[in-house]
């Protein structure tokens, strides 16, 4: 090849990668994929037209699957596998993601210390909190702004009984509440009934009078039956509820216990893995004294984005000075807490596109063996008068089915995922930080219609190939094989 | 050798077959190879060692960390205070200082992760370096003198490096972002050798205890963590014992009763670490990893289920010509096991050879763990793979080739 066609194959390639990318983003970002299943199923429509409107002989590709069937059935399984794979890894991506992007509340603001993009690591000075919450634009209640003056830290709480080679502790993630009315209000969360918000004190008294008093918490859902499963064999023999802790159920901490007053209504969030307890109890308990997160309630979303430009000084005319902080709304905090999973899709675009490829190797070597055992086949259909190009459709039909029949299965199998309970970290990239979650794996329409793309894309490129090398088969040369 | 080279001339003879099998044993060979790296390296930070194990003490119930330094002279002596306690054959301190190198602009860009620590302790007790070849140790060597005689002197890792734009002998000022008001001005003095310590930087820990001191001095007040600066502690002890005795030292003295502190083997505290991970890497280990494996021998059934039936005509006539059913058995045996032998090998080779020295390892963040290496396992793995992939995937064909009956075929031909 020349140096000017090289240019212009060159040329045509980037044309039409700019012209594929912004689709293929769109496609593939999970939010819109489900519009992949049409997709599919219009373009085997279109396939299927095809074969009518041109009388390809669609019968005789079927029953060479049926006769076949031990190499159909093996080529649909490695389509199954690596549709299943994909479909279960996507859901839990998915959940991640979903979680991230449900938590906050779009008129909440969460103010940092400056420079911090994680609570983990943030460090508020306490002199500046009142200023901050007096800001024009911030709810308030009572004459009171609406706030929720929190320290977020990370408890390492050993387990009852670890099974051997497993973790010894569990990381808990605590946040201390300076009033936890007040915060109830600002996160909007209510409690499952029976259950309480602790008192002002943030103890109560112990039914031993020689033991310290019972430290008050309320926890989400997600902790609250990680934590049951925790305890020693012989408390969960004991237990009212043995798959998660109720309102009075008790957590040993050193010389100390923490008693179950709640448990919040925090599922699809977050918060739904955290332990909430009054600041002023559990921070000297935990040697925290500071407080790393203030959480503002705007009076509506506007107003929310218009603190976040004040605290951060993107609006140049306009901005806070008495001292330097870092603000988000909540809903931007916890978006940008879905770089984790973002990493993780990455990682599984690259093993999909690998197995992937491995998979249309597998298509490839049916397809070519179909073919070389037909080749008189062929011969006899093109002295028949059939076309080229209709022998071309015929083949891709063909791995097209099996692509087809696989991934749908393959989807069936992944979406058993669907709801199942998982832990891992959320986190915004840069950096130490991030939060251990409890979250369901979500199996929805887009990530089906991700798994069943890349399986007919699989079926596709790997029927081409030997399509395109049956249709160059001359009549007379094949009938004499 | 007839037999061999019997086997070599039928995988030429359907080359497009041969090489479409070993392309797809080849990439699957490569992504369980990397699965295997990070879950191996996992194992080995998270299982224990008999001799020279390695303790870490913390604050006893919360993440992050943070002592006051006034714990480290007696932690790093084992808390060992008769003379037949237990003391550490070595012990190192970690101060993690967490900051940018622009004030308002913070991201990957200008982040830096820090340990502020005693130099000298880097080729002792960090994992990794107090193991590293004459010549890389000798660079490090190099640097580390730098820090020791310039305070301000600091190690970046390579990735780091070149993600804030700058080069060794570069200064920088880094703005504190967990020791807030905190900014020390530091000149770069080396890298860390490639691999582990790509993201990470090293402080001289008596610039930020200067620096604390003097933000003392010009405040009239301390810094608001100044009692809090002291993140880890690590300990070497020879032995299990000993670190147990060190355990009981540690956990009975008074010297650390606000806030207590708890001291644990290395390889349980990653193992704690990476309990949130634990869904992640069950995953890749029980669902991703034998995916694979079951694709793959599937990928090398269906070839030579289909070169079994496409030679039929061909094994009759290896009948007749005297060769035995099992003869037959092995040649197909053979046939998929070469090629899964040879691709499996070459692809874990090229694997391990492309990712530690081309691009210095898997960049997949999990923890602390920025990038994980290929393992010298791999150099056999992909061989074992393609061994047992191949041999699972044609045992059934092979076996189907004995119920062959030469009549039978030739009664067809004719």
């Amino acid at each position: 090849m020349d140096d000017k066609k090289k240019s212009v194959v060159l040329e045509a390639l980037t044309d039409f990668i700019t012209f594929v990318s912004p689709y293929f983003f769109y496609f593939f970002s999970l939010e819109n994929a489900w519009r992949l299943i049409p997709v599919c199923f219009g373009f085997f429509g279109l396939i299927m037209l095809i074969v009518y409107c041109a009388k390809i002989p669609i019968n005789y590709n079927i029953r060479n699957l049926k006769v076949r069937y031990r190499t159909t059935l093996l080529t649909a399984l490695a389509f199954i596998l690596v549709t299943a794979v994909l479909t279960g890894l996507m859901g839990f991506i998915n959940g991640l993601k979903r979680l991230a992007q449900a938590t906050g509340n779009p008129s909440n603001v969460i103010v940092l210390s400056q420079g911090s993009t994680d609570e983990g690591i943030s460090n508020l000075a306490f002199e500046n909190m009142g200023d901050i919450a007096q800001q024009e634009g911030v709810q308030r209640k009572n004459d009171e702004p609406l706030c929720s003056r929190e320290s977020y830290l990370v408890l390492s709480l050993p387990i009852a009984e670890p099974v051997p080679g497993s973790p010894t502790r569990r990381l808990l993630q605590v946040r201390g509440l300076f009033d936890p009315v007040a915060s109830a209000e600002v996160h909007e969360f209510g409690l499952i009934s029976g259950g309480e918000w602790f008192s002002e004190a943030g103890v109560r008294p112990n039914a031993n009078p020689n033991k310290a008093p019972l430290v008050e918490v309320v926890l989400g859902q997600g902790i609250a039956k990680q934590l049951a499963g925790d305890r020693s064999q012989a408390d969960k023999e004991k237990a009212r509820n043995k798959e998660q802790l109720e309102v009075g159920d008790t957590i040993p901490l050193d010389t100390r216990e923490l008693v179950v007053t709640g448990i919040m209504k925090t599922e699809g969030t977050t918060f739904d893995s955290e332990v909430w307890a009054k600041q002023s109890v559990i921070g000297p308990l935990l040697g925290k004294t500071n407080f790393t997160t203030l959480v503002l309630r705007a009076t509506d979303p506007e107003q929310a984005q218009k603190l976040e430009d004040f605290f951060t000084g993107k609006d140049k005319d306009f901005k806070y000075e008495k001292s330097q902080v870092n603000a988000f709304t909540e809903t931007n905090y916890y978006k940008s807490q879905s770089q984790t999973s973002i990493q993780l899709l990455i990682g599984t675009i690259l093993v999909a596109t690998v197995m992937g490829f491995g998979g249309v190797m597998g298509v490839m070597n049916t397809m070519f063996a179909a073919i070389s055992q037909r080749v008189k086949d062929i011969g006899m259909l093109r002295l028949l008068g059939f076309s080229r190009w209709r022998i071309l459709v015929s083949f891709l039909t063909e791995s097209l089915l099996i692509a087809l029949l696989g991934g749908l299965i393959g989807c069936v199998l992944g979406y058993l995922c669907n709801g199942l309970q998982a832990t891992s970290i959320i986190g915004g990239g840069a950096g130490p930080g991030g939060k251990a979650v409890v979250f369901r794996v979500v199996v929805d329409w887009g990530v089906l219609g991700i798994g069943l793309t890349i399986s007919m894309l699989m079926g596709f490129v790997g029927g081409l190939i030997p399509a395109m090398s049956a249709m160059r088969f001359k009549p007379l040369e094949s009938l004499r094989g | 050798m007839k037999f061999f080279m019997l086997i070599l001339k039928n995988l030429r003879r359907n080359m497009v077959r041969s090489l479409l099998t070993s392309a797809g044993i080849m990439v699957l060979v490569f992504v369980i190879t990397l699965i295997w790296s990070i879950l191996g390296f996992l194992d080995m930070a998270t299982s224990e060692k008999a001799a020279n194990f390695k303790g870490i003490v913390t604050e006893k119930w919360s993440i992050p960390s943070q002592l006051p330094f006034s714990y480290a002279s007696t932690l790093e002596n084992g808390a060992a205070r008769e003379e037949s306690d237990v003391k550490p054959i070595d012990s190192m301190t970690w101060q993690f200082f967490i900051g940018s190198v622009d004030k308002t602009n913070i991201g990957y860009s200008t982040f830096i992760f820090a340990f502020c620590m005693e130099p000298s302790k880097l080729l002792t007790m960090m994992d990794e370096l107090d193991s590293l070849q004459p010549g890389p140790r000798a660079t490090l060597d190099k640097a580390i003198k730098a820090m020791e005689s310039n305070r301000q002197g600091i190690i970046v890792g390579q990735k780091r490096l070149a993600a804030i734009e700058k080069k060794v002998g570069d200064k920088i000022k880094v703005f504190g972002i967990n020791y807030r008001d905190i900014e020390l001005e530091c000149e770069i003095v080396g890298t860390f050798p490639p691999g582990r310590y790509d993201n990470n930087t090293c402080i001289n820990r008596d610039y930020l205890n200067a620096s604390l001191d003097a933000f003392k001095a010009a405040k009239g007040r301390p810094h608001p963590l100044a009692e809090k600066t002291l993140n880890l502690v690590w300990v070497k002890v020879p032995t299990k014992d000993a670190f147990s005795k060190m355990s009981s030292q540690i956990d009975n003295s008074p010297m650390f009763a606000a806030p207590p502190v708890k001291i644990e083997t290395a390889s349980s505290g990653v193992s704690n670490f990476l309990a949130a991970y634990a869904d992640l890497l069950m995953i890749l280990r029980y669902l991703l990893a034998p995916a694979i494996i079951i694709t793959l021998t599937v990928v090398i059934s269906n070839a030579i289920s289909i070169s079994v039936r496409e030679r039929r005509k061909e094994m009759a006539v290896l009948k007749v010509i005297g060769f035995q059913p099992n003869q037959i058995i092995f040649l197909v045996l053979g046939e998929a096991i070469l090629l899964g032998v040879m691709a499996g090998a070459i692809s874990s080779i090229g694997t391990y050879y492309f990712v530690n020295r081309v691009i210095g390892g898997i960049p997949f963040q999990i923890a602390f763990f920025s990038s994980f290496p290929v393992l010298d396992g791999a150099l056999w793995w992909g061989a074992a793979i393609g061994f047992i992939t191949s041999f699972a995937g044609s045992i059934l064909p092979a076996l189907s080739t004995r119920s062959i009956k030469v009549v039978d075929v030739f009664s067809k031909v004719a």
